[in-house]
């Protein structure tokens, strides 16, 4: 960045811009749309962010980025309480891929993929399988080397927008000798290639956001391999807790900023008997409990995002963070049913594009109780924050 | 006072829960959400067993088996109110429970009178409206129109009001034994960094957390069964009770149930999927934890419950 920002003339211009560009139904008519009207709906919106410069702020400023930590809050916060769709479709391209692609990725791939990414190129992260899930390294597909090329078999599942995907980040076996941390790579490979099949999966929120992947004889160019062959899971790990800074900002200004004056709202609304929750004391207690949970959800984030961008974040702190998080949201959204009563069950459409407040709190904190699973399973957390962290023996079944 | 089931109850549930496998067991409420009117194949399995002939009103032993058929039915999440027709007054095929400011039930299009009955003790008829959206996102829960409700005043009708609120209960607790059987398998089955789940002690607290919510609501119900059975007058709140503990358990089951599956137990490949899915309406119906807990604490005013040891805690005075 080039000098100090003026944060609060930075946050009049994302306020003016989000006045004028956030689409004012964007809510009504994104609810029970078709797959296709809501890629263009999040395509077009992405575009439009784009255009302002507000759609990677994370990413370095020669890739299109460069904002400030504050500026990223304020950024965040604007669009939040503007109430801007979030970017749901592109959240792998612009997190997990990016993050992948800076920190381990060749100068060409990172020129072959950043701009398109920038342009609306869609990824999905293709690491769990069927009998690897918290065990991510027992995976099974495989690349095998024939010349320029890997050929892939296997199947990857719980792929998130899968259906939607123009390009994954695969994690494969190539040698089945090793062990089994030190036989992986990583792989960029193109979701339109011969041989990749997917397969969407039902879920319990009505929506299917899951897939399958199978892979059958799919051939990946050498020059797609991210990082050294065998050294995926390395260059996983890496780009796993990078990954984990970039999206925290967000979810958490997110929540803070929308997701929870939502639920303060749900609580000074009038109910048929004409009493708010709020007067009630166990809401008012409950509902300032969360305000301090979340003001220290917020802190934490900003505070791990700033040391890890200086080099500084301990081995466990992304867990800490992931951990807090999760099991927050599921506490906000959980009281969140609890307060909006009876027509929180009614209401079990959302509107797709949106975060934790779309006022289906029913589908919310449903959705909610997922969020302790992928990129690490609450228990896997905890694992991590007592070993590494703390550095508490190992237990047996982890260190294998 | 034995609040056991009688054997013949307990016999006759498990006479439901395997006439209820013939006909589909699980697969019961996945074919009914793709075709609402398989639903009456679940209606003639359990006529077939005479199971709309049992009169809880009348009989003791009648309301205990209507409490094991509930519970059995909660096991494979029948889609099918049948609690609530078993609870169901003279003039009608069924009876709900309502918030009277905004009715709503899991009884979309099956074609029955209804009853609805407030808290309160009042009851009048209620007609289900039309199903506007499928049952994959309402779970059969649909706006209930009532006709004019009476003032049958909360002596005569506690009883009722108690049934109407205690055998969904047991329809829950059927949906927490299946939750926490498929849990503890699942468990068993999966193998993570090379061993089955259920040798982490991490997984066996949470498994054993959810088993001890799960069985207090089994001897509350019971106990609620056994109040309503000897017409005690904290009938009401002695089911208030049983459906705050029950709905409280309901989430920590389902949580850790979810939990415990990975991601798997958010897809419809696995029927906890389901299960939690369709335990929600009785759950949130007619009121969520909030309210039942407000509830109860207003049916309780100052008194308290005198509960199983009533009788010696009365002895130490009136508190
Ligand atoms: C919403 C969502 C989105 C996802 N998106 C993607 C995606 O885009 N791409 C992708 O590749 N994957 C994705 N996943 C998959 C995710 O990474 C896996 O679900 C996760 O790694 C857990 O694996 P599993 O589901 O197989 O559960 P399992 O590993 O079978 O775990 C089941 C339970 O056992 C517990 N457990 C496992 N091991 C231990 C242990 N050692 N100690 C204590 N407890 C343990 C777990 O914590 C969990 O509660 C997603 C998952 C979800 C829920």
């Amino acid at each position: 960045m080039s000098g100090p920002v003026d944060l609060d003339a930075f946050r009049a211009t994302v306020r003016d811009w989000c006045r004028a560009h956030v689409p004012p139904r964007w809510r009504e008519e994104q609810t029970g749309v078709s797959g296709e009207a809501y890629v263009r709906f999040q395509q077009a919106w992405f575009a439009e962010l784009r255009g302002a410069g507000y759609a990677v702020p994370h990413w370095p400023a020669e890739w299109g980025g460069g904002m400030s930590v504050a500026e990223q809050v304020v950024l965040y916060q604007e669009l939040a309480a503007a109430d801007a769709p979030r970017l749901v479709l592109a959240f792998v391209s612009l997190h997990h891929a990016a993050a992948t692609l800076l920190e381990a990725g060749t100068d060409e791939q990172r020129a072959r993929h950043l701009p398109a990414i920038l342009d609306g190129e869609i990824w999905v992260q293709g690491f769990s399988e069927p009998e690897a899930g918290s065990d991510l390294a027992s995976l099974r597909t495989t690349a095998r080397r024939e010349g320029d090329e890997f050929v892939v078999n296997g199947q990857k599942i719980w792929a998130s927008g899968g259906m939607h995907a123009d390009w994954c980040l695969l994690l494969a076996r190539t040698d089945p000798q090793a062990p089994k941390r030190r036989g992986i790579s990583y792989f960029l490979m193109d979701m339109r290639s011969p041989g990749v099949d997917v397969r969407p999966i039902r879920q319990a929120t009505g929506e299917s956001h899951f897939c399958e992947v199978f892979l059958t004889d799919v051939r990946i160019p050498a020059t797609q391999l991210v990082g050294p062959e065998n050294a995926g899971w390395q260059v996983a790990q890496a780009t796993l807790s990078t990954e984990r800074g970039m999206t925290m900002l967000e979810l958490a200004e997110r929540l803070g900023n929308a997701g929870f004056r939502w639920l303060v709202a749900a609580c000074t609304r009038p109910g048929p008997d004409g009493l708010r929750p709020i007067d009630d004391g166990a809401v008012a207690d409950r509902l300032a409990a969360l305000e301090t949970e979340i003001v220290g959800l917020r802190a934490l984030c900003r505070d791990f995002v700033d040391r890890s961008e200086a080099g500084r974040a301990g081995p466990a702190d992304a867990s800490v963070v992931k951990l807090f998080y999760s099991e927050l949201l599921q506490r906000t959204m959980d009281f969140g049913t609890q307060v909006t009563g009876l027509a929180s069950h009614t209401h079990l459409q959302k509107p797709l594009s949106s975060g934790w407040e779309s006022g289906a709190w029913m589908l919310d904190f449903l959705g909610s109780w997922e969020w302790t699973i992928p990129g690490g399973a609450s228990e896997i957390q905890r694992t991590i924050i007592a070993e590494r962290g703390l550095g508490l023996p190992r237990e047996p079944v982890m260190g294998s | 006072m034995n609040t056991d089931l009688s054997p013949e109850a307990t016999e006759f549930g498990r006479e439901v829960l395997r006439a209820l496998e013939a006909a589909g067991g699980d697969a019961l409420v996945q074919q009914a959400e793709a075709d609402p009117d398989r639903r009456q194949t679940v209606a003639a399995a359990l006529a077939d067993l005479g199971v709309w002939e049992l009169d809880p009103r009348g009989d003791g032993d009648e309301l205990e088996a209507a409490a094991a058929v509930a519970r059995s039915c909660g096991s494979w999440a029948v889609p099918y109110p049948v609690a609530e027709r078993l609870a169901r007054p003279p003039d009608a095929d069924g009876l709900v429970l309502v918030d009277e400011a905004r009715p709503q039930a899991a009884v979309a299009g099956l074609g029955l009178r209804w009853a609805a009955v407030t808290l309160d003790g009042r009851r009048g008829p209620a007609v289900p409206r039309e199903a506007t959206a499928p049952p994959r996102t309402t779970a059969f829960v649909t706006g209930l129109d009532l006709g004019p409700l009476d003032d049958g005043g909360a002596g005569d009708r506690a009883g009722e009001v108690a049934l109407a609120l205690a055998l969904p209960c047991w329809t829950l607790l059927g949906m927490l034994d299946r939750a926490l059987a498929l849990t503890r398998e699942h468990v068993l089955r999966r193998t993570q960094f090379g061993r089955p789940l259920a040798a982490l002690q991490g997984v066996q607290f949470q498994v054993a957390d959810a088993e001890v919510e799960r069985a207090g609501v089994e001897v509350l119900a019971r106990y609620a069964l056994w109040s309503i059975a000897t017409g005690r007058p904290e009938a009401v709140a002695d089911a208030l009770a049983l459906r705050s503990a029950a709905i409280d358990a309901a989430d920590v089951v389902f949580r850790v149930a979810h939990q415990l599956h990975g991601a798997s137990g958010f897809c419809d490949e696995t029927q906890v999927s389901w299960l939690s899915r369709y335990s929600l309406p009785l759950r949130r119906l007619p009121f969520g934890p909030t309210a039942t807990r407000e509830r109860l604490t207003r049916a309780l005013g100052r008194r308290g419950l005198p509960g199983p040891y009533g009788a010696a805690a009365a002895l130490g005075g009136v508190r």
